[in-house]
């Protein structure tokens, strides 16, 4: 066949610059996170646009999605419009209507931009978020964000080349209302550019706050999260800590820790283990 | 006559219960399905339709085909009925119940309804039963009796009500029909003389409706916002879809695709029409019920700040046809120091009032639960943290506190109460993996103790 009749170390190159090709796929822009210890990491140097990237909570934010939310607003608030960050009306769908603006603003998303769908059934968000992007570029979307509970493979793959057609970024943020749903969708394939996990961490402390000896409850001072990339197509997973987003939507590597990836601590390691790993 | 006497002179005597609700919801829907010609009719009574057909008779070509257009439909039906046609609805009651047949209705001339009225009996003016005796009993039997009678002694005698329904039934007394429903805006149709059954068929029928709805609107410079469309099916019954629009709209594909997509919400045509053939539908009537002034586009001169959502409104619209018109909304903000105020939900038609500028505050969360969940707190001090609480059956150990912020309601604002558990102070806290909470006590320290509460989640 063709490959056989080129020498072994041209066939090589041209493969590797085929998987190059299958790992960014349409050639969308990327969004650098401004951290060069994150984007090193991100094939392109930053988020790919026209994707779809999964977030998850950890523990009890598995069902609350508060540091998805953030995390999401923080990325939101960054994405371009012609020249301003921080443009274009952004879709989200959700089941409960749990958005609090305020908040949404103290991470970088002005509210105003945002168009909520609110829906009962997994299906009916999938069908919207699709939907979106496949009339996002011509109603002006910045971005579509799902927060789904079940997603099918066939479901997330759909989604994936409608983003990559659309070129606009598809945030999906899970949220399982059980331990039952948790167990069965924290480890299922998708067919999302990446996966995320937010864990909100330990505060930095401050040194200062109310009460003595034992019982001694200190400020909160500048609030973190433990940034994981779990899974991402052309990348290697890593974790950071970091400071949360701000109202410019930037997230800081806290200064101690800057350009040093943080190693993923073994618990929650084992947690993400994928089942069928025995089988290899 | 009780029914056992009755079923002792007649044993084979059939019976049926009365079900006066089924009947009545029964002929309100046959009232909606008089829609096909007039927007306004309404149910009259237990045993009537009122039909305004002022304008509508030469659709048909005249009152008489209209009128035996509507006896063949309703014979086909199995509909025992009898029809009049007059100039006021006084007259048209009478002449319906006392002078029309099954085979004949009453279509007496415009000037010949008086002498039609005059040999009917003095029921026919809608009166109760003892003043109808009462004429009775006096030797007035007849409508035309009353004619010759001076009017003053009629209500002498009766009442106001005898004198007032003849004036009603002669037009002298003007009586308003009030319609079943909102009256419409406009209103276009589509009849076929072949029953359509075919999805296909149905998508262009309403592709025209659009269009021709469209053309009108454009002339009035109006946009359609709230649209019902009705099938009529061959065995009566009505279907509806209806939908309103994020936008006033004039776009004929736009409007034409919302309503197409729900096609498959209806049951028309449908799957083995040939073992029912009552599925098919033989007219298709568009209503509009709200519009919105709409100028007309200047397209490329587009300067409003707004342009950016109105383009969103086709995607919007087809959301909310799919999902119901609650489900498309906005976070609304304004100037309040009530935490669920500050932000709230509001459809995606209204346009937000101006943003309230933004308050220095302390930090807020991203979720907010609504209602408050309550916790079960340990705290130490009155005006400290807890030191530990328990939400949703988990412990948590608290390891840092900010606050508290005392939140009291805005009692400037109607329904302020004054109450001591209105006061909220919030802390916003940090358990030991990290995760941060607003939470509020309610209520002052002392008897009874205040309640605990988590409102919202931090990112």
């Amino acid at each position: 066949m063709f490959l056989s009749s080129m020498s072994p170390a041209t066939s090589l190159s041209a493969l590797r610059e085929r998987i190059r090709q299958i790992e960014r796929p349409a050639g969308h822009r990327v969004l650098p996170f401004g951290i060069k210890a994150v984007d090193q990491v991100l094939p392109g140097g930053g988020l790919a646009l026209g994707a779809v990237h999964e977030i998850i909570g950890y523990g009890g934010d598995e069902e609350d999605g508060a540091a998805a939310a953030g995390f999401a607003a923080g990325i939101l608030a960054r994405i371009k419009k012609g020249e301003e960050p921080g443009q274009g009306p952004v879709l989200w769908c959700l089941k409960q209507p749990d958005l609090y603006g305020p908040g949404l603003l103290a991470h970088g998303l002005d509210p105003a931009r945002l168009v909520l769908v609110v829906a009962q059934r997994d299906d009916e968000l999938l069908w919207t978020i699709e939907e979106g992007l496949r009339s996002g570029p011509a109603a002006g979307l910045a971005a579509v964000v799902g927060e789904i509970g079940r997603l099918p493979m066939v479901a997330s793959r759909r989604l994936q080349l409608a983003a990559e057609r659309s070129g606009i970024i598809t945030l999906l943020l899970r949220r399982w209302r059980s331990g039952a749903e948790a167990a069965a969708e924290r480890n299922r394939p998708s067919a999302a550019l990446t996966r995320w996990r937010v864990t909100a961490s330990s505060s930095k402390d401050p040194g200062w706050g109310v009460g003595v000896g034992a019982r001694k409850i200190r400020n909160i001072g500048q609030p973190r999260w433990r940034v994981e990339l779990l899974r991402c197509r052309g990348g290697v997973p890593a974790a950071w800590i970091v400071e949360v987003a701000d109202a410019t939507g930037h997230v800081f590597v806290s200064a101690e820790l800057a350009d040093r990836p943080v190693a993923p601590a073994p618990t929650i390691r084992e947690h993400n283990e994928p089942q069928h790993r025995r089988t290899g | 006559m009780p029914l056992a006497d009755a079923l002792a002179f007649l044993p084979n005597l059939a019976t049926r219960d009365a079900e006066p609700a089924a009947d009545i919801a029964a002929l309100a829907r046959l009232a909606e399905w008089c829609h096909r010609y007039s927007p306004w009719t309404a149910p009259d009574g237990g045993n009537g339709i009122k039909i305004e057909i002022t304008g509508c008779a030469h659709l048909w070509g005249g009152e008489a085909q209209l009128s035996s257009d509507l006896a063949e439909r309703l014979t086909r039906q199995g509909i025992g009925h009898r029809v009049a046609i007059a100039g006021t609805l006084g007259a048209a009651w009478a002449l319906a119940r006392f002078a029309a047949d099954s085979h004949q209705p009453a279509l007496p001339a415009a000037d010949d309804e008086r002498t039609a009225l005059a040999p009917l009996p003095v029921e026919a003016l809608r009166l109760d039963p003892a003043t109808s005796a009462g004429l009775h009993r006096v030797g007035l039997r007849q409508i035309g009796d009353l004619y010759l009678m001076p009017r003053d002694a009629l209500a002498r005698r009766f009442g106001e009500a005898v004198a007032g329904r003849l004036d009603q039934a002669l037009g002298v007394l003007p009586e308003p029909l009030s319609p079943l429903g909102e009256a419409p805006v406009r209103r276009v149709r589509l009849s076929f003389a072949e029953p359509i059954s075919d999805p296909a068929d149905f998508s262009r029928a309403i592709e025209r409706l659009a269009d021709d709805l469209v053309t009108r609107l454009a002339r009035e410079g109006m946009g359609a916002r709230r649209l019902d469309l009705a099938f009529h099916r061959l065995d009566g019954r009505v279907e509806h879809i209806r939908l309103g629009t994020a936008q006033p709209s004039r776009d004929p594909r736009h409007l034409a695709k919302l309503l197409a997509m729900r096609l498959d919400m209806v049951e028309v045509g449908g799957a083995g029409s040939s073992d029912d053939p009552g599925g098919a539908v033989e007219d298709v009537i568009l209503t509009l019920f709200a519009t919105d002034p709409l100028p007309p586009e200047q397209p490329g001169f587009t300067n409003d700040p707004h342009a950016a959502v109105d383009s969103l409104a086709p995607l919007l619209d087809r959301i909310a046809a799919r999902l119901g018109p609650g489900a498309v909304v906005h976070i609304g903000t304004r100037e309040s120091h009530i935490p669920e105020h500050a932000s709230f939900y509001a459809a995606v038609g209204d346009r937000p009032a101006a943003a309230a500028p933004p308050v220095e505050k302390p930090p807020r969360p991203v979720r907010l639960f609504t209602p408050p969940e309550p916790i079960e707190a340990i705290w130490e001090l009155p005006d400290e943290p807890p030191v530990h609480f328990t939400w949703r059956r988990l412990a948590h150990r608290v390891s840092h506190a900010d606050g508290p912020e005392r939140i009291a309601e805005e009692w400037w604002r109607d329904g302020g109460t004054l109450a001591a558990d209105a006061i909220r102070d919030y802390y916003r806290v940090e358990d030991a993996a990290g995760r941060r909470f607003w939470l509020f006590r309610s209520g002052l320290p002392g008897d009874p103790p205040p309640r605990w509460f988590v409102h919202g989640l931090f990112a």
